[in-house]
């Protein structure tokens, strides 16, 4: 596809080392473009909004930030939350800044756990990107709605 | 050589022979650019810039240089350079002299190469057989039109947003509709002048 | 035919080949600006090249502006006033800048193109901000998750810095990484030793920079830093400190402290600290000397986890119950508070000291917090 030499340095930003250590692609081959173009997809054949997701994954993570960095309970999921020093920018380079927040979060009815950060969820709700097939923050949305919601 | 005022040749290709409702050529960047009347009306300048200046130099170089040595078949590969250096030279002029409208216009700039009005209009000069004065007002006039008929969709669609569309429709499938409207709305003027 | 194949070729070349001539020298006329001179505060001419950003020629002439993002215009530090020369405001600055900043005149000085001539003004601290070569002389553990770096300056020599201001270390490529960052660490090593400075990284869950640090660095390496930078410092005064720090936050207290101690300032201090459990406690030699040696100082750790196991005898719960636990019966109407540490904790522990009676203007924290 193709690219302007504006796009070609902005996606630059997705790959390990540059914002975050792992890069935001994992082991996806696909263009951003794509991988955005198919979870849309995914998400309208399924009836989702990732806008629903995003606000449900803040609702957890603003409350796991008020116990620094402990376990606590919230309806069935146990939430710690690491909230490091310093901010990141959003891989697709516009403002603002995002805290660092790393929260692990476990559904106690499924006993199953997902970590997510703050920035994913920003790219989750304005980006509808929810990271690269093989990256450990990717998020299937058929998944995380059963997480989420079941 | 048509009989025609290049003042006549310039309103009829902004109204009755719109480069893009009559003839549809720059539909891609219209559907694509055409969601917001700024950046709508903002690439419709640059691509009236570009149309105006390309039709003069194509204009010279058809003439003076394909023809006399009996390779007017090189048109296509020729046009789209020259098309293709204006449009860098403009890039390169807008960046100096106004940075604000540069960025505003970011990657729509380039684009503007790939616009098939651009070597439509150049194309068409040569087979109308006009002379240098009407193919210029052709260039600038077919770029006024482009811009009028961008503007106008983009005004349209601002408006749809918030409204009911058939899920099946939104976003290209809409547009065409619209256009198709449009060019409809747009044969209305072909009574004050025809031109071919 | 063999004549037509050469004209063709012959045009079509020259034809192309005309262009781009033409875009060579419309290159040269358009995209070239010269030399320009920036002038800093009404006293010294800079020259730089033009074409540039405002912030990488300054860079080059050695003079730091800080920024967060490396130039891409969306972490707003780097803004400068700029009197003269900058053209209009770019699309690009006004999400960052307030109808204030506007009307004075700052700009974003990764935006801002030096085309001509141009005056600004900074602030005189940026002046003392350097680049520096340095050795990695010792590289320990302080615990499970936080190492000190010990690193000895080599050029320059010396270094200038206030208690409790940070600089930003350089990383190297490692593993599959092939690019370097910049990372903000505050310098925990006394202000008075201008040899060297000593940082505290703690891990972060995928962080670039402590993955680095902690699998990867070794001693003797040469490190690049730029500093030293921030707002943090002990400001004057008689009146109380309150110190509030969780982690490798402790970094700038440890250096406000030795220049306590270095400057025998009698004033009362209290340091809460707030960790976990036993694990996390280091430093706490340190903290017994500073007890001992700085009169009227309180070094009070809080742990929020802490286990039958550990045999904890102080101070237990969330580090802002412990806070408003020994603040709230105090006279806190000149007392001032400087905090470092994770975002939340700062935010949580700044509610505290609000709710009883210290004022925003008299609370000090990095905001790359």
């Amino acid at each position: 596809m193709k690219e302007t030499p504006l796009e070609k340095s902005l996606y630059r930003n997705f790959l390990p080392g540059i914002l975050t250590k792992d890069g935001f692609i994992g082991e996806d081959k696909r263009h951003i473009h794509d991988i955005i173009e198919e979870d849309i997809r995914e998400l309208e054949r399924l009836g989702i909004s990732e806008v629903e997701l995003a606000k449900k994954l803040q609702e957890l993570i603003d409350f796991g930030k008020k116990n620094l960095e402990e376990d606590v309970r919230y309806e069935h999921f146990i939430i710690n939350v690491r909230w490091s020093r310093g901010m990141l920018p959003c891989p697709f380079g516009e403002p603002p800044l995002h805290y660092k927040i790393y929260a692990k979060i476990t559904n106690t009815k499924l006993d199953k756990t997902i970590v997510v950060t703050q920035l994913g969820i920003h790219l989750m709700e304005k980006h509808v990107f929810f990271y690269g097939k093989g990256s450990k923050y990717r998020l299937e949305p058929v998944f995380l709605y059963d997480f989420l919601f079941r | 050589m048509p009989e025609l005022s290049p003042l006549v040749i310039f309103i009829a290709s902004i109204f009755t022979g719109n480069i893009l409702l009559v003839y549809f050529l720059g539909m891609c960047s219209f559907l694509s650019v055409s969601r917001q009347i700024k950046t709508a009306f903002g690439l419709g300048i640059a691509v009236t810039f570009v149309l105006a200046i390309t039709s003069a130099v194509n204009y010279i170089v058809y003439y003076y240089i394909l023809l006399p040595f009996d390779i007017e078949y090189l048109r296509f590969i020729v046009f789209i350079a020259t098309i293709a250096g204006v449009v860098q030279l403009l890039e390169m002029i807008i960046e100096r002299f106004s940075e604000v409208l540069y960025i505003n216009l970011g990657i729509f700039l380039p684009l503007i190469t790939v616009n098939c009005a651009i070597l439509g209009v150049s194309l068409f000069m040569i087979i109308r057989h006009y002379n240098f004065i009407q193919s210029v007002l052709f260039g600038a006039g077919s770029g006024i039109g482009w811009t009028l008929a961008i503007i106008s969709m983009a005004a349209i669609r601002e408006r749809l947003v918030e409204k009911k569309i058939p899920a099946a429709l939104h976003g290209p499938g809409i547009a065409l509709i619209i256009a198709g409207i449009m060019a409809m709305a747009f044969i209305g003027f072909s009574g004050i002048v025809q031109l071919q | 035919m063999v004549s037509k194949i050469i004209i063709t070729v012959l045009s079509v070349s020259g034809i192309t080949g005309f262009l781009a001539l033409i875009l060579v020298i419309a290159e040269k006329i358009f995209a070239d600006y010269g030399v320009c001179k920036v002038n800093i505060n009404g006293e010294e001419d800079i020259e730089v090249d033009g074409g540039k950003s405002l912030l990488f020629a300054l860079k080059e002439k050695k003079i730091f502006i800080p920024s967060a993002c490396g130039g891409r215009g969306t972490c707003g530090y780097c803004k400068v006033r700029v009197i003269d020369g900058a053209g209009p405001l770019l699309p690009t600055e006004e999400p960052m800048l307030s109808k204030d900043e506007m009307k004075n005149n700052m700009r974003l000085a990764c935006q801002v193109k030096v085309k001509k001539d141009i005056q600004i003004q900074i602030p005189e601290e940026l002046f003392n901000i350097k680049e520096y070569k340095t050795n990695l002389a010792l590289l320990k553990d302080l615990t499970y998750d936080i190492k000190l770096l010990h690193l000895e300056l080599i050029e320059p020599k010396e270094i200038n810095f206030k208690a409790g201001q940070y600089v930003q270390l350089e990383t190297k490529p490692y593993g599959d990484i092939k690019e370097t960052v910049m990372r903000a660490y505050s310098i925990c090593s006394p202000s008075y030793e201008k040899n060297y400075i000593e940082l505290m990284i703690r891990r972060v869950p995928d962080g670039i920079c402590t993955t680095w640090v902690h699998d990867f660095l070794k001693e003797g390496e040469v490190l690049n830093i730029i500093g030293p930078m921030g707002e943090f410092y002990l400001r004057e005064g008689e009146s109380d400190i309150y110190l509030i720090a969780g982690g490798s936050g402790m970094a700038p207290i440890v250096s406000i402290l030795y220049h306590i101690l270095h400057e025998k300032i009698e004033r009362n201090v209290l340091f809460f600290f707030g960790a976990r459990t036993t694990k996390d406690l280091f430093y706490l030699d340190v903290m017994e000397y500073f007890e001992q040696n700085i009169p009227n100082f309180k070094f009070i750790p809080a742990l929020s986890a802490a286990t039958n196991k550990d045999k904890w005898e102080g101070e237990k719960g969330r580090i802002t119950d412990v806070i408003n636990k020994y603040i709230k019966d105090r006279d806190n109407s000149q007392a001032q508070g400087y905090l470092c540490g994770s975002p939340g904790m700062v935010k949580a522990c700044i509610n505290v000291l609000n709710s009883n009676n210290i004022t925003n203007d008299r609370i000090f924290y990095d905001p790359f917090a």
